[in-house]
């Protein structure tokens, strides 16, 4: 039997996959911290603990994300890009738009009938537009960003935000508290003013369904929601949205060997 | 004639200006903006009259300005701070052309004319080369406010910011302290960061000298020198950078008694006062 690793070091989660041919075998995902080789040796060595093998065991290695070249061996780097997109042909074959809410960026990606990428527009670097923003709303609100989404879906009254950006929207937020709205309506207007963000992406690029989303903003519940009502479609969603670039990375490896 | 006086209310969103004249500033007072604006105006109002020894109806005319000016009660006129900016610029520093004013959680450019707005440029959407960029930082690297730029100058090295989102240079300068560089690298290129976006804003009016400074960024040495280098000319600054706003309001509110004294219109005041205002 084969096993193959995928490694996706983010700029703030690093995430691996172990598979057995096209079967996922183990993942696990840690925070990068501020030195991604060392980030890259833990999630590969828990990833293979978890999976009960040893380095020896693995026919392939392939690596990927911001801080791809810092893993200390592997046999293939590949672009985020490539990876994301062959996880998700894996996942969801009918997604032709991909969009993943990540730690820093927001990024719209068009896949062709064979999981290929077509075109992709990045975000700017901007709190206001990646997965920050939740992260920066959440601290001030005193809650865990697991939990921001489901409370916020029991919004009956929406607070509109006058600001796109986290570090006004912060403030914003506080005032509003002030004034005696409800958590909930806060979370609810702080997924929609992300949603219109991501609205303009998704907008530049031309949308075509099905649409899929990625990356840790997908875990959010309330965002994913406010997506769908934004967009005006449905969306699909891993069981796993973090670990997609790492699923791909890892077939990749498998597709490598194989040939 | 009778001596008249005339008042300028500014309204920031982090600090509250008043200014009083007659032919020349009298008292200017600077306070922060609270959460009850309102109350906060008649308080700021009544301890600046009593500064220059005055009451309210020696006061001919009150214009208020800044962000909050529509909760100033008893202003007989409300005025955009663009406005406001460039009348004060044009009383104080008559060969100036171009203002950039670096406000709390706002920035502008404003190309004038004796005084007139000809054009401007503002940037509210994004903190990114506006005081809370500044704040935030002299926060994150544990400085105090009124020091970083002092403490930026005296830097050997500038160190490189590569993010230009005031949440993520926050996280790259306080990670770049812990890995060792000294602080005032950092400050020097932070301070290089806001100059290079404010540059980035302002160029588009066509910049001509002569250049001021003003709002709270242009107490800031270090970022003062970042702009002169970005723009490649000195810049002016004046005495008090805080209150131009509310010193262009005053005279703005001199402009309309005596444009209403020339014509011979009367002239239309507020009949609110201030003791009737702070039930608000």
């Amino acid at each position: 039997m084969s096993y193959y690793i995928g490694v996706d070091i983010g700029s703030s989660f690093s995430k691996a996959v172990v598979l057995s041919g096209n079967e996922l075998v183990s993942c696990h995902v840690i925070p990068s911290g501020g030195n991604y080789r060392l980030a890259a040796d833990n999630v590969i060595n828990e990833v293979l603990r978890k999976a009960e093998l040893i380095p020896e065991d693995i026919a392939c290695t392939v690596a990927t994300g911001y801080g791809g070249s810092s893993v200390s061996h592997y046999d293939r780097l590949a672009t985020d890009i490539s990876c994301q997109g062959r996880g998700i042909f894996h996942l969801f074959p009918s997604a032709r738009t991909v969009i993943d809410i990540g730690g820093q960026f927001s990024r719209v990606v068009k896949l062709d009938d064979k999981g290929r990428n077509v075109s992709f527009l990045m975000g700017e670097k901007c709190a206001g537009g990646s997965g920050r923003f939740l992260q920066v709303i959440a601290h001030v609100l005193g809650l865990d960003l697991e939990e921001i989404g489901p409370v916020s879906l029991k919004s009956k009254n929406k607070v509109s935000f006058n600001t796109g950006c986290a570090v006004f929207a912060e403030t914003e937020a506080v005032s509003r508290i002030a004034e005696g709205a409800a958590v909930e309506d806060i979370l609810a207007g702080v997924h929609d003013a992300l949603a219109a963000r991501i609205q303009t992406l998704v907008e530049r690029l031309g949308m075509e369904r099905d649409v899929a989303l990625t990356g840790g903003g997908a875990k959010d519940i309330g965002l994913v929601r406010s997506i769908e009502q934004t967009l005006d479609t449905s969306t699909l969603v891993p069981e796993e949205p973090q670990i997609v670039a790492a699923l791909g990375a890892a077939l990749i490896a498998a597709d490598i060997s194989s040939n | 004639m009778k001596k008249q006086y005339f008042a300028g209310v500014d309204i920031g969103s982090r600090m509250t200006k008043v200014v009083i004249m007659d032919e020349a500033v009298l008292t200017s007072y600077v306070v922060s903006t609270g959460p009850e604006q309102r109350k906060l105006a008649n308080k700021v109002m009544e301890e600046a009259l009593a500064q220059a020894k005055l009451s309210f109806d020696d006061l001919a005319y009150v214009v208020a300005t800044g962000y909050g000016r529509m909760n100033v009660p008893f202003a007989d006129k409300q005025v955009t701070e663009i406005t406001c900016h460039a009348r004060g610029i044009g009383h104080l520093m008559p060969s100036v052309k171009t203002v950039i004013d670096i406000g709390g959680q706002d920035s502008k450019g404003i190309k004038l004319d004796s005084g007139r707005v000809v054009d401007f440029v503002m940037n509210d959407k994004c903190a990114a080369g506006t005081g809370r960029f500044l704040e935030l930082m002299a926060e994150g690297l544990g400085v105090k406010l009124e020091d970083i730029g002092e403490l930026s100058l005296t830097a050997k090295n500038k160190a490189v910011i590569s993010s230009t989102c005031t949440v993520f240079a926050a996280q790259e300068a306080v990670t770049e302290l812990s890995r060792g560089v000294p602080v005032e690298e950092l400050l020097a290129g932070l301070h290089e960061a806001i100059a290079a976006r404010i540059y980035g804003m302002v160029v588009r009016l066509k910049v001509e000298r002569e250049i001021a400074v003003t709002g709270g960024g242009a107490k800031n040495i270090g970022l003062v020198r970042a702009l002169e280098e970005k723009f490649g000319c000195p810049v002016l600054i004046p005495p008090e950078p805080l209150v131009t706003g509310a010193i262009g309001a005053a005279l703005l509110g001199r402009d309309a008694v005596q444009k209403a004294a020339d014509s011979g219109t009367p002239l239309v005041r507020s009949e609110r006062r201030l003791e009737e205002a702070s039930f608000f």
